[in-house]
């Protein structure tokens, strides 16, 4: 997995390298077109084509017949449960083609969440960091502890970033978390020493659009799947997983400034409706029929 | 092999590891929200139709009191219906004599299970015994002379020039001009020419449901209560009756005499470049051509040929017909001509030819009125598939000008009657009460073209080996029959099912040249020096000439004041006239075969009545067995001699005299009236809904009681003709 994850961060990183400069939104409008164009490609290559478009014209006719049988419930109640019956085989017709595009657009979401998802820090905000433990953190006896049981780490800070707190020990966490302030936006690499262990965050700040991570994964295979932007932590260390609280980013459209809603991160909202436009609009140049 | 049924999930199997992987991958975050655009559009999509349908369902709840209410307020009553459904399937020229022998050799057997059910009659045809004419008359129940449909063919009062004579298709004169683009400020006129209301018209001001398949004559559709697929006279994209399109290395001067257009290829390899030249595109100065461009590559190690079509490809088998293609010409941004076509290569050796069927209208996007509502011929196109849309459907020009083949027509009309059948069944299955009415071409075009091999010694069939096709009119008969049984499997208590046919058919062997006799005869004159050689009487000296004959059956006087250049006096003068070629054109004989040509010849003015009998011709020839109106004649040339061979494919026909091609009359109730006629079945469907035919009706009731054979009908009196349970007068 983490040999796949380097290969799509350098794959991402060289393709959204050109709209650095560039709003947003461009960047996901040329992304969602090439996603668009794979996604039909993949469409139609495992889909039942004929089959789909039988049951799209059934279904258009059930709506014909509703407005042309209009002073009959019979005509229109049977129009209704055919068009309800051809529903279901086109929603089955379509969950093939669906696990085939499934996997690796969710390799291709996962990157683009850490590029489009969360805001450059600017000079001023604050941030949390979080430090998780590995559940046998104690066994190993490798990690120095306080008196009061708190684990003993020190946080190694780059200039333009200040700890604001002492770090705050959650035992039934496991975590240890300082508030941090960012002092001078930029591409910063943020230590934490636990005994003779030694582990990094990356903090991309200098450019909107670039490769920011919530979280530094542990060595799980599914983390490593859901957090693909930076090298996983050490398999023999303490710690489970490294995180930031980084803000999410908005997506500014002519008209619309888009935010997260309901959990859903704006570029998400902007990268759906974009790629379902260029779907339809190139639907017909690829013989694709949904 | 063996044949394991699927179930859902053994269908699934091969997908499982990649379900399961998709489930964990859904279930991660952020993925979850999104699954793409192909899925994300799946579910939107059956998202957005749930929607819709339940607002069409809400929408028509709320708005059902409301409509329920309006229909009591302005419903006409009716007297108590006797049937609750009417079918009426149409087989255009199905004949007796052929029918009575097939059923007395038990090869109809459900038409025979119907006569014996109900009753068979031969039914009187109209005068002419011609499609158009008849078929009117059956809708309207009135005689040509109030619905105006006299032949195929009308004439330009002014010009002489022959005119459709059942729809009127106007020009577009007002645009908004921008440059080179001019934008037509409206639609240009078509106008139904037939007189007169047809039966369903009249069920719907009694708000009840008529669905009109296909029957002649309904172009641009009506406009009432049901839902109305035109036919005959629907033109193709080009706007012509019916034009193919041969695609050929082949070099020929030669144009093709009817109906067709020949395109030759240029180059010497195995690929050309060319255009589909479609209608005119009136959004342009000069409306120049729309074309699309066609790329042909010829596999001839694969024997097959790729064809591209702007971009789209198709793979084509020499001798095998494709399904429809789609054709899209486009007029203007956002502006499309959307046609239908069916392809075939004819010759892939030496030379290389590709048939191109007329670009019929498309039913899934209409260029043109074909349907009532507008929308109901996309509804047939969404539920049974494209389906042919030309007035004459089936090529009969191509295979009269050996474009295509026997096998290639037969299954050209084969696949026609298939679309026919699925939208008629499509129809009848949603019908709860009301009238279905269809008519069947493939009979009539089969007929027409195969008529030749089914007697010996046809001109037409001289040095063809027909054997292969010796039965194909034979065929078409028990196609038809299985057709009637299909439909009586469906038939519900109070149904009235009627099979009908407009006349029937006999050979055509000569043709007859009318104006070349009429020239002879010093009825009609030529301008100095000409032959007559030229079509549509263009050489005609007008000035000097008192009758001649136009369309299939029809003379018409030159009258003064009604011609462009009339000569004869309306009135006394002009009946004379009519009593004279009447005497001697009536029996005119064909010395070179010892026969009768014409039988009869009918004056107008004796078989029709009404307000249109001033358009009508003068007088209708009635042609014997063997005889008509020669193709020379029929195309306005007035040179060669009187009788003639007819060479053609067309071998069959019936435009003759109407008292020799009656047609057949199948009903599942036994009819009172032992002598039917075509306009009879109008006022008759009128009175199975408890409706009063109008006065204007010329037919009368074929039922004198409600049969005791439908189950709301009451007692009839004892005694009554049709009591009897399978009364008729079955000829057989």
């Amino acid at each position: 997995m983490n040999l796949l994850n380097s290969a799509l961060r350098v794959l991402f990183d060289l393709l959204l390298y050109p709209f650095q400069a560039l709003p947003a939104a461009v960047g996901l409008l040329v992304v969602s077109a090439l996603a668009a164009m794979g996604m039909l490609w993949v469409f139609k290559r495992t889909s039942n084509q004929e089959r789909l478009e039988a049951v799209k014209r059934q279904i258009h006719a059930g709506l014909f017949e509703i407005r042309l049988f209009n002073d009959s419930f019979r005509r229109i109640w049977s129009a209704q449960l055919g068009i309800l019956r051809n529903n279901v085989t086109y929603l089955r017709l379509s969950l093939v083609p669906m696990l085939f595009i499934l996997p690796p657009l969710a390799l291709v979401v996962a990157q683009l969440q850490f590029h489009y998802a969360y805001a450059a820090p600017a000079a001023g905000d604050q941030l949390v960091l979080t430090a998780t433990l590995d559940e046998g953190w104690q066994d190993s006896g490798e990690v120095p502890v306080s008196a009061s049981g708190k684990p003993q780490a020190t946080l190694e800070l780059p200039a333009g970033l200040v700890a604001e707190t002492p770090s705050l020990w959650t035992p039934a966490d496991r975590m240890l978390s300082w508030r941090l302030r960012v002092e001078q936006p930029g591409d910063h690499v943020l230590g934490i020493h636990i005994g003779d262990q030694q582990f990094s965050k990356d903090l991309a700040g200098s450019r909107p659009l670039q490769r920011r991570s919530p979280v530094k994964p542990g060595r799980s295979w599914v983390d490593q799947f859901i957090y693909p932007a930076e090298v996983p932590l050490p398999a023999d260390g303490v710690l489970a997983n490294v995180a930031l609280d980084l803000a999410p980013a908005e997506v500014a459209l002519p008209g619309w400034k888009v935010q997260e809603m309901a959990g859903v991160p704006a570029w998400m909202t902007v990268f759906f409706i974009f790629s379902i436009v260029f779907a339809y609009a190139l639907r017909k140049r690829f013989g694709v029929v949904f | 092999m063996s044949f394991v049924p699927s179930t859902p999930s053994s269908r699934l199997a091969p997908y499982w590891p990649l379900l399961a992987l998709t489930i964990v991958v859904a279930f991660a975050a952020p993925a979850e929200a999104y699954v793409g655009p192909g899925a994300g559009i799946a579910l939107l999509s059956s998202v957005g139709v749930v929607l819709i349908t339940l607002l069409l369902a809400v929408a028509s709840i709320l708005a059902w009191p409301f409509r329920a209410l309006w229909r009591l307020l302005t419903l006409k009553k009716t007297a108590r219906p006797w049937a609750r459904r009417f079918i009426s399937v149409g087989l255009d020229g199905k004949d007796p004599r052929i029918t009575e022998r097939l059923m007395a050799e038990g090869k109809l057997p459900n038409l025979t299970k119907l006569a014996a059910q109900g009753c068979y009659h031969t039914i009187r045809t109209t005068y002419p015994s011609m499609t158009p004419v008849a078929w009117s008359s059956y809708s309207t129940g009135v005689n040509p002379g109030k619905h105006n449909i006299f032949d195929f063919l009308d004439r330009d009062r002014k010009t002489y020039l022959p005119v459709l004579s059942s729809a009127e298709i106007g020009t577009v004169d007002k645009f908004l001009r921008l440059g080179k683009w001019k934008i037509p400020l409206r639609r240009p006129e078509i106008r139904l020419l037939r007189k007169s209301r047809p039966f369903w018209s009249i069920l719907g001001d009694y708000r009840i449901w008529s669905t009109v398949l296909r029957v002649p004559i309904t172009f641009p559709p009506d406009r009432f209560y049901g839902a109305e697929l035109s036919a005959m006279s629907v033109p193709d994209l080009l706007g012509s009756q019916g034009t193919f399109l041969l695609f050929t290395t082949r070099r020929s001067d030669a144009k093709f005499k009817e109906g067709g257009q020949r395109v030759e290829l240029e180059g010497t390899t195995d690929r050309f470049s060319t255009v589909i030249r479609g209608p005119e595109n009136a959004f342009l100065e000069g409306d120049p051509l729309l074309e699309i461009p066609l790329e042909i590559e010829l596999d001839r190690a694969a024997k097959q040929v790729r064809v591209s079509i702007d971009g789209e490809q198709h793979l084509l088998v020499p001798g095998e017909l494709t399904p429809w293609v789609t054709l899209t010409f486009k007029a203007a941004p956002t502006v499309k001509v959307s046609g239908i076509t069916r392809m075939m290569v004819t010759e892939l050796g030496d030379h290389f030819s590709l048939y191109m069927s007329p670009i019929n209208i498309d039913p899934e996007s209409p260029a043109m009125p074909i349907a009532h509502p507008s929308y109901y011929s996309t509804y047939m196109a969404k539920k049974i598939g494209s389906f042919a849309t030309l007035g004459l459907a089936e090529d009969t020009w191509a295979l009269n000008e050996e474009v295509t083949d026997d096998a290639t027509f037969l299954q050209q009309s084969y696949d026609i009657d298939a679309e026919r059948q699925e939208m008629f069944f499509a129809a009848l299955d949603t019908l709860d009460r009301g009238s279905l009415i269809t008519v069947f071409d493939g009979t009539d075009r089969i007929q027409h073209m195969f008529w030749r091999y089914l007697e010996e010694g046809h001109p037409a069939a001289a040095g063809r080996d027909g054997a292969a096709h010796h039965n194909a009119i034979e065929e078409a008969y028990i196609h038809n029959d299985k057709l009637v049984g299909k439909v009586m499997a469906k038939l519900r208590k109070d149904d009235v099912l009627m099979v009908v046919s407009d006349h029937g058919f006999t050979s055509f062997r000569r043709g007859v040249n009318l104006n070349g006799w009429l020239l002879a005869n010093g009825y009609l004159a030529l301008k100095p020096g000409c032959e007559g050689s030229t079509e549509w009487l263009r050489e005609v000296d007008w000035s000097k000439t008192r009758a001649y004959a136009q369309g299939l059956t029809g003379i018409f006087l030159n009258i003064a004041g009604r011609e462009g250049e009339g000569i004869v006096t309306p009135g006394a003068e002009a009946a004379a006239l009519r009593k004279e070629l009447i005497a001697k054109l009536s029996g005119l004989r064909d010395e070179e075969r010892d026969e009768v040509g014409i039988n009869q010849v009918y004056d107008a003015h004796e078989v029709y009545d009404g307000p249109y009998l001033v358009n009508a011709p003068d007088l209708i020839v009635g042609y014997n067995h063997g005889y008509r109106v020669s193709w020379d004649c029929a195309t306005g040339v007035t040179s060669g001699s009187l009788f003639e061979d007819n060479l053609k494919a067309w071998s069959g026909d019936h435009c003759v005299d109407p008292k020799i091609v009656p047609g057949v009359f199948f009903c599942n109730h036994a009819i009172d009236n032992h002598d039917p006629a075509l306009i009879d079945i109008a006022p008759t469907v009128l009175r199975l809904f408890g409706i009063d035919a109008p006065d204007y009706m010329d037919g009368k009731l074929l039922f004198d009681a409600p049969p005791a054979t439908l189950t709301g009908a009451p007692a009839r009196a004892p005694g009554s003709s049709a009591d009897a349970e399978g009364s008729n007068d079955h000829a057989a």
